[in-house]
């Protein structure tokens, strides 16, 4: 067994030992009713990994779904009155056209995502600092009740909004792997030049794929103002991190071409397992931002393609 | 004195070295041949410590030794001069020859570029380049720095005691022949201070040069030859298993093409600094040839059809349509398939099976709304497998880990299963050996006979000849003279180098 085989095992050993070990040393970790409590807490942060997923598979990043997110809890509380449901439609779109745009700067103007992604974050950052005034919003609790109130039901004993991660993911895997759309992602990712000679239209496909992510952030930051009951243009800060972080130990590298949802889905539950642990730990909340640099980092590098990456600037 | 015995290695699903004995005796030159596939690079990687082998023993002078990797073989007197160059361009040729071993020169913390200078004359020396050390690298010629990369490497010589084995991996392909000779001369010439292992596709060359020849086949040594009893008939007889005979090129399959029906016309077109003025007429079944020296243009125009270039002025036409936008999308539509020289880079995605290539450029025929037959997909690629002959253990399997020739074949496929008609090859047999040509010659008649119109740059000139019907002579982006060929008519080489140079 060499060592590349083993790579690809990696995150989900990786899972299973941190799940093992933090049970053990605290047995409550296993009850079912709290393991589920932590999966519903941690669905916002994998909607919004699902979707970095894609911008970071064909060889990019996406720096702006926090702001997204952000922009998305503020548009959410102040138009829930108004559009009832249909603030969702609003919501999903607008950060679809926040991705696109992002995707067309990046392949008409040749500014590397990275740029033209946080540049895009902090445009979205003052729409939503405009919109609310600065200030926390709160939403209308009938309202919410009425639109959004069903995502935290349960189904056969299932949380919505957990089914709702898992049908997310189910239609990202088919994207990914059953479609046209995502056979050409791998493509762009794994050798965009071949793409380009073999007839793909490579722009169209990076635009699609930073919009899918702008749509997915926005569906992340709806569910996660639904839950908090408001909106504020700092709501969601601290997701980007955990986002990477996500995509990157669940085994889809920064060089793109490999990996997909289904490691998204693991990293999640990875960080998920990290961050119960912390709790368990006692380790302070401001330390915690610390220690996900550092796995992120670590992850960064045991999954690099360095044969594709000849230089790092 | 540098000696492999019984040395296996494996990698999953291939027996890359089978028992292979292979020895290196002082001041000789080796040589090593084989096709594509048939191990010599994993051979070569065993000896410079890139690869550990698996079964076997590797002895200097008696002394089993182990490399963990290329450094401790580079320790041990063994080195390498790539294939492509390791030298930096923007640096000058004696930072070059001491990149990493600047230490020497250091005084109170600065290089003291006298000393480097003079101690980068006499590397210099050793492989009779007349140039001053202080010149920037990019401003030499190819051969000129592939004397200084043997130089950096005889720069061993003083840093270590023993007995110096180099590797020279293809150091003839891209040299002109006058070239070559210089270099071998100096090969011959270093034998005092050096063993050679010689790594080449050009027979002649190899039997020019080598003492004695390892003849490589499916991962086994089959044969070594000494110089003076090599035949080259036996050899490419042992290498393939088949004998070479005159109808190489497939001449005999040769028809006739349609010229009432044009492909492709292009018109008075011109890219500034790369060609200029271009007129032809593509036909169904006609194989086009694009003949010229390096920069003469050929590339450009193959990529202006394809659509990865614009041209500056002029008309092109596909299928009737002229084309106002360019884009490979566009030219893919119209059943242009285009086979690039850079094979890894824009021929095959690596990292993606061998029917998610195949199907790469037609997705839209294994799709119903976006979503892919899969099946279909692999039904098609199994076809082609067995047509072709790829050799694959199946279509799930990475292409990136096929051979040169067998990705070659994936790329025609890709094209070929798509109903492409209009195919443009760049070098498509380069870096193959000689069974894989053959089969892409097969394939070029195969394509010619079903209509297909094929533009052509080719590896050698002899290629050119042997297969084309028309072939236009290129000079620094002009054409120079066109020749129209039947079996029995063909131009001569001096006839085409004439009008080339």
């Amino acid at each position: 067994m060499n060592f590349e085989r083993l790579n690809a095992h990696f995150p989900w050993i990786t899972l299973v030992v941190l799940f093992l070990l933090v049970g053990l040393a605290n047995p409550a970790f296993f009850n079912p009713v709290g393991l589920l409590a932590l999966a519903g807490d941690v669905v916002p942060l994998f909607i919004m990994a699902l979707g970095m997923t894609f911008a970071i598979y064909i060889g990019g990043i996406d720096l702006s779904v926090q702001q997204v997110a952000n922009l998305v809890t503020v548009v959410a509380t102040v138009f829930l009155v108004k559009l009832g449901i249909g603030v969702a439609l609003v919501c999903i779109l607008a950060g679809a056209l926040v991705g696109a745009l992002s995707g067309l700067v990046t392949t008409k103007f040749y500014v590397p995502s990275f740029v033209s992604t946080l540049a895009m974050g902090f445009v979205v950052l003052s729409g939503a600092k405009w919109l609310s005034n600065q200030r926390a919003l709160h939403m209308n609790a009938e309202a919410r009740e009425a639109s959004f109130g069903w995502m935290f039901d349960t189904t056969l004993g299932l949380p919505n909004e957990l089914i709702i991660a898992v049908l997310l993911l189910a239609l990202c895997w088919f994207l990914q792997t059953r479609t046209t759309f995502g056979r050409a992602l791998k493509a762009v990712g794994a050798g965009e030049l071949a793409a380009v000679a073999s007839g793909i239209n490579v722009d169209r496909i990076k635009i699609m794929a930073f919009a899918l992510c702008g749509a997915l952030a926005a569906i992340s930051g709806l569910m996660f103002s639904v839950k908090l009951s408001g909106g504020d243009a700092n709501l969601a800060n601290g997701f980007l991190l955990l986002a990477i972080v996500a995509v990157l130990v669940g085994g889809t590298p920064l060089t793109g071409g490999v990996g997909g949802v289904l490691n998204t889905a693991v990293g999640t539950l990875i960080v998920m397992v990290i961050r119960a642990a912390m709790v368990f730990l006692e380790v302070d909340a401001t330390h915690q931002q610390m220690i996900f640099g550092i796995v992120l980092i670590v992850a960064i590098a045991l999954t690099i393609d360095r044969s594709k990456l000849k230089i790092v600037k | 004195m540098y000696e492999l015995q019984k040395v296996d290695k494996k990698f999953p699903g291939v027996h890359a070295l089978k028992a292979v004995d292979f020895k290196v005796g002082r001041g000789e030159i080796v040589g090593l041949v084989g096709e594509n596939g048939a191990g010599k690079s994993t051979l070569m990687k065993v000896i410079y410590g890139a690869y550990q082998p698996d079964g076997g023993t590797i002895s200097i002078d008696g002394k089993t030794m182990r490399f963990q990797n290329p450094r401790q073989a580079m320790e041990h007197g063994i080195g390498m001069v790539f294939q492509e160059q390791s030298l930096i361009a923007n640096l000058t040729v004696m930072e070059n020859i001491f990149l990493g071993f600047e230490k020497q020169f250091v005084r109170f913390g600065v290089i003291n570029w006298k000393a480097m200078a003079a101690a980068a004359r006499h590397q210099l020396a050793k492989v009779k380049l007349d140039i001053e050390p202080s010149t920037i690298t990019a401003k030499l010629s190819f051969a000129q720095r592939q004397l200084v990369e043997l130089a950096k490497v005889l720069t061993l010589e003083e840093r270590i005691d023993g007995d110096l084995v180099i590797l020279l991996d293809e150091p003839t392909s891209v040299l002109a022949r006058e070239e070559v000779q210089l270099l071998f001369k100096l090969v011959r010439d270093l034998t005092t201070r050096a063993s050679f292992v010689f790594v080449s596709h050009r027979m002649e060359e190899v039997l020019e040069l080598c003492d004695r020849v390892y003849v490589m086949k499916d991962g086994a040594v089959v044969d070594v030859v000494a110089q003076n009893q090599a035949d080259i008939d036996a050899i490419q007889h042992k290498m393939v298993g088949r004998e070479v005979d005159k109808r190489y090129y497939r001449e005999h399959k040769q028809k006739p093409y349609d010229a009432d029906k044009v492909l492709v016309s292009m018109q008075q077109a011109s890219i500034e600094r790369k060609y200029h003025d271009i007129s032809f007429d593509l036909h169904p079944g006609e194989v086009l040839c694009l003949v010229g020296t390096e920069g003469s243009g050929r590339e450009a125009i193959l990529r202006t059809i394809v659509g990865l270039e614009r041209p500056s002025a002029g008309r092109l036409a596909i299928k009737g349509q002229r084309l106002s936008r360019f884009s490979a999308r566009q030219a893919v539509a119209k059943g242009v398939g285009y086979t690039p020289r850079e094979r890894k880079i824009e021929g095959i995605v690596g990292g993606m099976t061998v029917f998610e290539n195949m199907t790469l450029s037609q997705l839209h025929n294994y799709a119903r709304f976006g979503v892919l037959r899969v099946g279909d997909e692999k039904r098609l690629a199994r076809e082609w497998i067995e047509r072709l002959a790829i050799k694959t253990p199946s279509e799930m399997k990475d292409c990136g880990g096929l051979s040169g020739g067998n990705q070659q074949k994936v790329v025609l496929a890709k094209w070929r299963s798509g109903g492409s008609d209009i195919m443009l090859l760049d070098h498509p047999t380069r870096g193959l050996d000689i069974g894989a040509k053959e089969d892409v010659y097969e394939m070029i008649r195969d394509m010619s006979d079903a209509g297909v119109g094929i533009v052509l740059v080719a590896d050698t000139l002899e290629e050119s000849i042997g297969l084309a019907h028309t072939i236009i002579v290129l000079k620094d982006g002009v054409a120079q003279k066109r020749f129209d060929c039947t079996p029995d008519s063909k131009p001569s080489l001096y006839d085409l180098v004439h009008h080339m140079i």
